[in-house]
């Protein structure tokens, strides 16, 4: 019984310890301007080349059942590690927009506002196809990420397709 | 400490942080904040009303039986507990505001991991009362514990959100996020410690419990109150803002 209580009670530490922890690093650690590094390049063609489903559809037609998977698996492999990437770069913009929201020039604060919501959605998206890849991955005969992701590639297009004009102006 | 400082200390613990909480509500109307957290605003009012009541109850003696205090008490509990749930979704729905279409996808996935947080809470929570309570726990305060336990982990994972977007919480949704988690963090602890208690002990569990809500009310007022406070470098984010926006642009047009 006590020992339950125990439990019980080192849950509830560990849980205080962590917002403790939430707190020390919202009010002690760098900011986030400072923490944003550089972004990191991506070779969005070759990106783009891994996730064909022209390309996957040539593969399929021209190697065995077996030798499509191991080669798709490894188009799968690397298009994660482009994921990947584009997702942390979206975290660097996300913590650029964030400061800029607060800049004392309206025109700025207005770009670091859509620069958020954008890298937001660029995030969230990142996110989705980092689990559907995985799928794909497990998967690789059954389901072809090339499809979602070219859909997604079009949505964010449409979604982003006047903010980058429009603040670099 | 002797019996009178016990009541004055009691009686509070139990009025101030609920006025206070009137005090968070017209400090979020003055702010428009509550236009971002609806369901924060009406849970405010709804422990306030819900305090006014059970004080009236108990400290004017009026004549209801205990076990409908307890009834009273228990709906205090789930209203809240449920009201909880509502919080979550709008702190996770926060980074989202800007984009309905996500935020309703996003939710549909909240939905269903809440429903598994609360079915796993439930196992959990019951499985441990009943080890140590047996038959002696009412039911109903173990599915409202559960619920307790189910929010805490809601709470890490908003703040992992917010993590895994890289975006820094807003004031008020901090506020929200760490006074929630220290009234609902503790407290399937204290309920456990409080039924095993003797008399005396429970008051000191009780008061554990209270000063818990009182330091979240308090905290909730100062961030309701509280600006943003990042201070970018006016020299060097506008340049570097535009240069990075131009990059994102190239990564979603090439």
């Amino acid at each position: 019984m006590i020992s339950i209580v125990f439990v019980l009670l080192l849950i509830a530490v560990a849980f205080v310890l962590f917002l403790v922890f939430q707190f020390w690093g919202r009010y002690f650690q760098r900011g986030p301007s400072a923490n944003a590094s550089q972004l990191i390049p991506v070779d969005l063609d070759a990106f783009e080349n891994l996730t064909d489903p022209e390309e996957e559809e040539y593969l399929r037609r021209n190697l065995s059942a077996s030798e499509f998977r191991r080669v798709q698996r490894l188009r799968i492999g690397v298009a994660k590690v482009y994921v990947a990437t584009l997702s942390e770069n979206a975290s660097t913009l996300v913590s650029i927009g964030q400061s800029a929201r607060h800049h004392l020039d309206p025109k700025t604060a207005d770009s670091g506002k859509k620069l958020v919501e954008r890298a937001i959605d660029l995030k969230i998206g990142c996110l989705l196809l980092a689990i559907r890849l995985n799928a794909a991955f497990v998967f690789p005969t059954l389901l072809s990420p090339s499809s979602t992701i070219a859909i997604r590639y079009l949505a964010a297009k449409q979604v982003a397709a006047s903010m980058p004009r429009k603040s670099a102006a | 400490m002797s019996l009178p400082h016990y009541f004055w200390l009691y009686q509070y613990l139990w009025i101030a942080p609920h006025c206070l909480l009137l005090v968070v509500a017209i400090v979020m109307l003055h702010k428009g904040s509550h236009k971002s957290f609806p369901i924060f605003f009406s849970y405010l009012l709804f422990e306030f009303l819900q305090f006014c009541l059970l004080y009236a109850v108990a400290e004017f003696h009026f004549k209801i039986s205990t076990a409908t205090y307890l009834k009273l008490d228990l709906f205090d509990r789930a209203g809240g507990a449920a009201l909880h749930f509502g919080i979550l979704h709008e702190l996770f729905g926060e980074p989202l505001a800007h984009n309905r279409s996500m935020r309703r996808k996003i939710g549909r996935i909240m939905n269903w991991i809440t429903l598994v947080l609360i079915v796993l809470a439930v196992v959990f929570i019951g499985a441990l009362y009943s080890r140590i309570f047996g038959n002696r726990f009412p039911q109903a305060y173990i599915v409202i514990d559960a619920l307790y336990a189910a929010q805490v982990c809601g709470l890490v994972l908003v703040f992992l959100w917010h993590r895994f977007l890289g975006l820094r919480m807003s004031p008020l949704s901090f506020g929200i996020t760490v006074g929630m988690g220290l009234v609902v963090g503790i407290e399937p602890l204290m309920q456990a410690f409080a039924t095993l208690m003797t008399k005396l002990a429970f008051r000191h569990v009780d008061f554990v419990s209270m000063g818990a809500y009182h330091v979240a009310v308090v905290l909730w007022l100062y961030y309701a109150h509280v600006r943003e406070t990042i201070r970018p470098d006016a020299a060097t984010v506008g340049p570097r803002l535009l240069e990075e926006t131009a990059e994102l642009g190239r990564i979603i047009h090439s």
